[in-house]
């Protein structure tokens, strides 16, 4: 009767794959790429154990456990360092999401194709541009001796401000410099999902003589749950990662910022340039995978217990 | 059966006919030149001049060595990791390893087997001539680690200096009142960082960018007998040091001494005048082009920049401007030599051909056409000979476009160096002056168990980064009261240990010489 019934379910996934070839195939690009870069490198994680030399490889070098782990512990700084990186992300993951749908409803709203064109591409265009660009920009607006902020508050006869020694205000640029870049990026999704959206809910809406700002909020908005929640929970999985590039190139060594904008990413650079060292740099890595991992699965097991529809797996 | 049979035949026939071509091939490699890739330091060029010299090159390494030389380079962005990551990764199609033991990581690769031990017989063989040189002057046991092999050939026939200071202008200086144009103390530069404030109002005094220790590194060398010990780095920083009175006791400035803290407040009071900008950490800019147009009365590198690039710059591009070099350590004559493995060349552990690639060496290092083509370029094009003797540039030569870029710091011999046109006319001056004081580095051959104290240095390399910038910078309001916190969280995550540790080694190394 079991064995019966395991080769009906088997034969029935047989099917459902022989059922869905065109689709896996387009699948198969994504698939690959993940499995070459994602999962194919995972046993190499082991590096971050050894005490690891050329001649004997990753899996021939001696095992030394938790002492590449030690570093991190011993600068005192790992507390500090995984509160920015986790404080940071919430506030991109909180924000972006709200403004990235609240962007995508907007660009619905507007009927002008033109207009609703260009000003997609004005907002997608900072994705493009590199984080190195973006230091540049940022000193060039910023710095105190020739900024074109502080120029603009002397000729305006005020005192000029020394930004970069004031922590306290790089959250604030930071989290702004990372929307500017994400949102119209972000939006898209959301965009593509609202178009998604069964047109009849909304003439339905407009028979019984909602107002635009109804229609928002008793369609679009409930519509996107489900988008919003997966959107979220993949982004948690990342929360320990930080945006290296854009948090280097903005502050870099300036350590009187570092109170307010060392994220793991670039503590554990400056720690680990020049020791020649990969074991030390896997084993952070690994530490962020893991938390990430974990948060995921918590986030996952909430999200179902309130929801089963909701949750990833 | 019978079509079980037929099926092996033909795969038989197949494995066959998939072997034959690689047979021919290999018994024409017998013959054919062998390509040897040399891994050096340094942006790529891409004006081509690299390549038409390296066609010519080619030609006489065939004809010498039936074998063909090819540049691997390591750009200057990220180099430490790029670097260590190209070793790391066992890339056989690299034969020749530029490396050094003070800034190039040479005593860990060579632990760790990136690189082919070079028995005696191997390199009397196939690079004569560099073994004879060497063995002459006694230097093979700088390249041996501490199972007595060798593992690199050290570039100890090249004179040059790499200690760091501050060039100036003689011309600005004499203003400033300084007789001669001559600053002779570290600290004297207030006076002219202040003159240049007050006068140059388009200069900074200092224009710096980025993350460096100068003004702690030139004010503490001048004024304690103090010294790092080289190799040993956490971060960008060297955090041990010995003295010349104790020069067996590990120490370190960063946590001994007043010294540390003066310089410090020396910094805030340049911080104050405005000797850099405000934001000078996260400035980004060319600062040496800066002194170049006058917009920064000073710049900081060493002195083989100063002969070979400073002197003549300054000289065509602000005539008159008289600059001067003041290194770390004039004051008390504390700074020293540099080291014979400053610069070295190594062979890959994974070199499918090794013999050559030490052949192709020898030729690099010993061979005079060779060696001016490699370093020189093709003469007439990339250089000229002068009627006094001098290597000059031919007319309309411009450095910026036409560079050749070999960037080969790994076997220089002064034998074949000649005087350059572009070189500060009274380099040998120069050099001796600094023979005359320089010190030998005494600790070479000292190596040091980084396995056992690579955590404490990662985390000292944490608080350092976070300390030193700001230090330098004078940014602190009470520059005593950083310090003390800085030794406190050094002290925190196991300065203390470490340093136990490099003493035992340097205990080990001083019994086994009888010092």
């Amino acid at each position: 009767m079991s064995r019966n019934g395991t080769s009906q379910a088997r034969k029935s996934l047989l099917r459902q794959l022989a059922d869905s070839k065109v689709l896996l195939l387009m699948c198969v690009p994504a698939i690959v790429f993940f499995v070459i870069f994602n999962y194919a490198p995972l046993p190499g994680a082991w590096i971050a154990f050894t005490n690891f030399n050329y001649r004997d490889g990753i899996f021939g070098s001696p095992f030394v456990g938790l002492r590449n782990f030690e570093f991190l512990i011993k600068s005192g700084q790992l507390w500090l360092l995984t509160r920015n990186t986790i404080l940071y992300n919430l506030a991109f993951i909180i924000l972006g999401n709200i403004l990235q749908i609240a962007i995508a409803i907007m660009l619905n709203e507007i009927r002008s194709t033109f207009f609703k064109k260009i000003s997609q591409a004005a907002m997608f265009l900072p994705f493009f541009i590199s984080a190195v660009l973006v230091g540049v920009i940022a000193f060039n607006l910023l710095n105190y001796d020739t900024g074109a902020i502080n120029a603009l508050i002397r000729q305006t006869g005020g005192d000029p401000i020394k930004i970069y020694s004031t922590a306290g205000a790089w959250p604030l640029i930071i989290i702004m410099v990372h929307l500017w870049q994400s949102t119209g990026y972000g939006s898209i999704v959301y965009f593509a999902a609202i178009m998604g959206i069964d047109r009849s809910l909304y003439e339905a809406a407009t028979v019984d003589g909602a107002s635009a700002w109804q229609r928002i909020r008793y369609v679009t908005l409930p519509s996107l749950k489900p988008t919003f929640i997966i959107l979220v929970l993949f982004s948690l999985g990342g929360i320990m990662h930080g945006n290296f590039g854009l948090f280097w190139n903005l502050v870099g060594n300036n350590a009187s910022l570092f109170q307010t904008t060392d994220i793991i990413e670039t503590s554990v650079y400056r720690m680990v340039l020049s020791q020649n060292n990969f074991t030390t740099s896997t084993a952070v890595g690994l530490y962020q995978s893991l938390f990430g991992f974990a948060l995921v699965m918590t986030a996952n097991w909430i999200v179902r217990r309130i929801n089963k529809d909701y949750a990833l797996f | 059966m019978h079509r079980r049979n037929i099926v092996r035949a033909g795969a038989a026939l197949l494995a066959l006919g998939m072997s034959m071509p690689a047979l021919t091939a290999g018994a024409l490699a017998q013959d054919a030149p062998v390509e040897i890739t040399m891994l050096t330091m340094g942006n790529k060029p891409t004006n081509g001049r690299l390549e038409a010299m390296l066609e010519k090159l080619n030609e006489l390494l065939v004809a010498k060595a039936n074998a063909k030389l090819d540049l691997f380079y390591i750009e200057w962005a990220d180099w430490q990791t790029q670097y260590n990551v190209q070793l790391l990764s066992g890339d056989d199609n690299v034969d020749l390893i530029g490396t050094a033991t003070d800034w190039l990581y040479a005593w860990e690769n060579a632990e760790k087997g990136a690189f082919l031990p070079l028995p005696p017989e191997m390199l009397q063989a196939n690079a004569p001539k560099t073994w004879a040189q060497v063995e002459a002057d006694g230097h093979w046991d700088l390249t041996k680690l501490a199972d007595g092999k060798i593992y690199f050939m050290p570039e100890d026939n090249y004179t040059q200096y790499t200690n760091h200071g501050f060039f100036y202008r003689g011309d600005w200086a004499r203003e400033a009142g300084f007789e001669n144009g001559e600053i002779t103390r570290f600290e004297d530069f207030t006076k002219y960082f202040e003159w240049v404030k007050a006068n140059k109002p388009d200069a900074y005094p200092w224009d710096v960018a980025g993350a460096n220790e100068a003004a702690l590194t030139g004010y503490i060398q001048g004024h304690t007998d103090m010294h790092p010990i080289w190799g040993l780095s956490a971060g960008n920083y060297f955090p041990f040091h010995t003295s010349a009175a104790a020069p067996y006791t590990v120490t370190s400035w960063y946590m001994e001494g007043d010294a540390l803290v003066e310089a410090a407040k020396l910094a805030k009071q340049w911080n104050e005048i405005g000797v850099w900008r405000e934001d000078a950490l996260n400035f980004d800019g060319e600062t040496r082009e800066e002194l170049y147009a006058a917009l920064s009365g000073t710049d900081q590198h060493h002195t083989q920049t100063f002969i070979n690039d400073i002197v003549n710059n300054m000289n065509t591009k602000q005539p008159g401007s008289d600059p001067k070099f003041f290194y770390w350590g004039k004051e008390n004559g504390n700074f020293f030599k540099d080291i014979f493995t400053h610069g070295a060349m190594a062979v890959s552990a994974y070199s499918k051909n090794p013999e050559k690639a030490l052949q192709v060496y020898d030729l690099i290092r010993n061979d005079k056409e060779i060696y001016m083509l490699f370093n020189f370029g093709i003469e007439g094009t990339d250089y000229v000979i002068t009627a006094d003797g001098k290597l000059g540039r031919p007319e309309g030569w411009d450095q910026s476009t036409m560079d050749l870029g070999t960037d080969y710091w790994w076997g220089r011999t002064d034998e074949f160096e000649l005087p350059r046109t572009t070189q500060a006319p009274n380099r040998a001056e120069i050099i001796a002056e600094l023979d005359a004081t320089a010190k030998e580095y005494p600790y070479s051959t000292l190596l040091i168990n980084k396995q056992a104290i690579d955590p404490t240095l990662a985390a000292m390399s944490g608080v350092l980064s976070e300390y030193i910038p700001q230090l330098q910078y004078g940014k602190f309001d009470d520059p005593a009261a950083a310090v003390a916190e800085m030794r406190q969280k050094l002290k925190d995550v196991g300065y203390e240990d470490a340093r136990a540790s490099i003493q035992a080694d340097m205990d080990a190394w001083k019994a086994a010489r009888g010092l």
